[in-house]
């Protein structure tokens, strides 16, 4: 049927009811159609039944015969319905719990759709074993480019060690650079390395392959500390005027060794330190931070303190700034400009009240304590009340 | 045999014994139920769930299982219907707690069926002598409304319609009186309204045997068009009817028939097909119409109607003004 031809008969049916509702109106009926339609009406306690969607089935159809006949019965069921917040009821729960669950589950599996399934399917699997493949590689990129630093030279190494006067110390990566203070001197730091390289009759090239190598390691985690120690050498060192004077040459074996005895050193070290570094971090910024560079700050570090950094760390903060309201006993979180019942779960139908509205007065009479939470809470709230999710805006 | 009787049970016999099993039961369960019993017991609410059960389920199916009917017992209300009996009871604690907990229910519901904060009042105040009763029964107790409550809906929601109920009741009554005096003038009205809104081509062709024939065939397909609403089924009558006499709007109708919006959307645009293959068959084997001449007609009626839709609205705010006077 062309949308037109609906249009006529949408037009036909509008000019029919301009003619009966004028016959109707002393009757509470609808005119001509009333025939055989006594003036039984429905009791409250059916119309109430039937607003509130509690009308057993043979007894709601009973109940739709006579109100598809009487306006004046029809009339109070509007508003039975609008003022029990019925507006915006999903479909019949027993058509979408009962048989509609087969239903559903049949369509769900019908071919039609199965046939963008599966290839949606195998296209996630696809970029889902691609995506691990890549972070192993990426893993794997990380060891092998520790065991090519092990092959420099002794004589290089010793150059870069004494160099940056703090190769056995655990130091802050890259990354721990968001210090603005660090940021600043990574740059005169990376050339300072280049040159002793350039003295020491390394290629740059090579020390510069090195440094940028590092990088993905630092994303590497706790699990690759004691790799990380070993490559230290190679990443810029931003407090390298702070740091102790220059250790003597460290061969290999002694720094491994150094290294482990060090990660037992910050396993002993008690917890409430690591908390206590922890907040201090969390809480310093700019200027101050550069006093949180010590040489505990740098093995906490090593421990993937700075892993809590960046956007995750940003979320941590956000979600302990949550603000929250409790009111009548319901607790509230604020989400943008709303207020949001704890209880509310996304998935639940949510009843639209506008402030001041008709259906608004009718539910605070009917709920006092929603008149108070709404008063307490400004903009937007929606709240759990009797297993029903409103939204008072 | 049966040992009281001495006659076989029969499945009648078994049958009763069985329901009223039920209700026995299920009174102690919904007294269970209850957070303040009120002093009631279970045998002072036997009769009600039984009539209950009998108005919503036996009425409808008389082979209702025990599941059903067990069912429709532990959904009843249970606080709301011991409060209800105890008033009943006389209990004054009860009557109390009643009038605080309902009174900003009945006045809101007040205020929505009355024009006026005065209206609103007399109201209010009238439904809490209305449920009291004012009249005294056999057994010595007021006879109002509060026996009519079965539980299976909330208090408030029957409370507003109770509210409803007397608010038309109380304006069919006081629009008779007015209309002795106005009748003559408002069916003038109609009537006049009527003929403005005729959907018979008017202002058409100036030519009279285009006009009569256009009238006549608007005439036929206006009956035509009411047999098939007739013909619908109660749930479709029932959307057209919240929808196009009522002025609601696909939301609002959606609510009232347990439905979201897209839905009767979707019910509605199928009911404007089967309307329109309705009326089509009707006009061919009761008029002797022609396919091709229905689907004339069908244009040039609603072509008429589109382009008269203002003088249609016109006659509305008349009507209405007309309506609101009566209504006081």
């Amino acid at each position: 049927m062309k949308p037109a031809n609906n249009n006529e008969v949408d037009l036909l049916l509008r000019a029919l009811a301009r003619e009966r509702t004028g016959a109707a109106w002393r009757s509470g009926s609808d005119g001509g159609d009333a025939e055989g339609i006594s003036s039984d009406h429905l009791d409250a306690d059916e119309l109430n039944s039937y607003a509130e969607g509690l009308a057993p089935a043979a007894a709601r159809a009973r109940y739709i015969e006579h109100l598809a006949e009487c306006a004046a019965c029809r009339g109070i069921v509007v508003g039975l319905t609008q003022a029990a917040g019925v507006a915006t009821r999903l479909e019949d729960p027993a058509q979408t719990r009962g048989a509609g669950f087969w239903k559903r589950l049949s369509e769900f599996l019908s071919p039609k759709v199965l046939g963008y399934a599966i290839p949606a399917l195998v296209l996630t699997a696809v970029i889902g074993i691609g995506f691990i493949a890549l972070k192993q590689r990426q893993g794997s990129q990380f060891v092998a480019q520790n065991e090519r630093r092990s092959e420099t030279p002794p004589a290089a190494q010793h150059q870069t060690d004494s160099g940056l006067s703090s190769a056995a110390q655990p130091q802050p990566s890259v990354q721990n650079g968001t210090q603005s203070g660090r940021i600043a001197e990574v740059p005169k730091e990376r050339t300072a390395l280049e040159d002793e390289k350039l003295q020491a009759g390394q290629g740059s090239g090579k020390s510069d392959a090195s440094v940028a190598k590092i990088a993905p390691s630092k994303d590497a985690g706790q699990a690759d500390v004691g790799s990380v120690v070993e490559s230290r050498p190679y990443a810029p060192e931003p407090k390298a005027a702070e740091a102790p004077p220059p250790a003597p040459v460290i061969n290999p074996e002694k720094s491994a060794e150094l290294a482990k005895e060090r990660s037992e050193k910050r396993e002993d070290q008690p917890r409430d330190q690591n908390e206590e570094f922890r907040v201090q971090t969390d809480d310093v910024h700019g200027p101050n931070r550069s006093r949180s560079n010590t040489a505990q700050a740098a093995t906490q570090r090593g421990a993937g303190i700075m892993a809590g950094r960046g956007p995750s760390a940003d979320k941590n903060k956000k979600g302990a700034d949550v603000e929250t309201r409790s009111v009548m006993g319901r607790h509230f979180t604020r989400e943008g400009d709303a207020w949001v019942d704890t209880a509310y779960e996304y998935s639940q139908a949510t009843v639209r009240v506008a402030r001041g509205s008709d259906q608004f007065r009718a539910l605070v009479a009917d709920e006092p304590a929603i008149r108070t939470i709404a008063a307490q809470l400004n903009g937007v709230v929606i709240v759990v009340w009797k297993n029903r999710a409103y939204r008072i805006q | 045999m049966n040992s009281t009787g001495g006659l076989i049970d029969s499945p009648v016999s078994q049958r009763i014994d069985q329901i009223g099993k039920l209700f026995v039961e299920g009174a102690a369960r919904l007294l269970g139920r209850a957070t303040d019993n009120h002093g009631l017991t279970a045998e002072t609410l036997i009769p009600r769930v039984k009539s209950a059960v009998d108005k919503y389920i036996l009425r409808g199916d008389p082979q209702a299982s025990a599941e059903v009917i067990q069912d429709f017992i532990d959904k009843l209300q249970a606080d709301d219907l011991c409060l209800i009996l105890a008033c009943e009871q006389g209990n004054q604690k009860a009557w109390t707690d009643l009038v605080e907990r309902f009174s900003a229910t009945v006045r809101s519901a007040a205020r929505s069926a009355s024009s006026n904060e005065d209206g609103a009042d007399d109201l209010a105040q009238s439904i809490w002598a209305e449920l009291h009763g004012l009249r005294v029964r056999e057994d010595g107790k007021p006879a109002g409304k509060l026996a009519y409550y079965s539980g299976r809906g909330s208090l408030a929601g029957w409370l507003r319609a109770v509210v409803a109920q007397l608010a038309i009741d109380q304006h069919r009554k006081q629009s008779r009186l007015v209309q002795t005096e106005e009748d003559a003038d408002f069916d003038r009205i109609i009537q006049q309204g009527q003929e403005e809104t005729s959907w018979s081509g008017h202002g058409a062709s100036p030519n009279p045997e285009l006009q009569i024939s256009a009238k006549l065939a608007g005439a036929q397909m206006q009956k035509a068009l009411a047999e098939s609403v007739k013909q619908m089924q109660a749930e479709d009558r029932l959307l057209v009817k919240l929808y196009y006499f009522d002025g609601l709007r696909l939301r609002e109708a959606g609510a009232v028939l347990g439905v979201h919006e897209a839905t009767a959307s979707r019910r509605l645009t199928r009911i404007h097909t089967e309307l329109r293959q309705q009326v089509e068959k009707l006009l061919i084997e009761q008029e002797g119409w022609t396919q091709s001449e229905t689907a004339r007609a069908f244009s040039e009626v609603a072509l008429n109607l589109e382009t008269d839709i203002e003088p249609l609205l016109a006659t509305e705010p008349v009507l209405m003004k007309k309506e609101n006077e009566v209504a006081g």
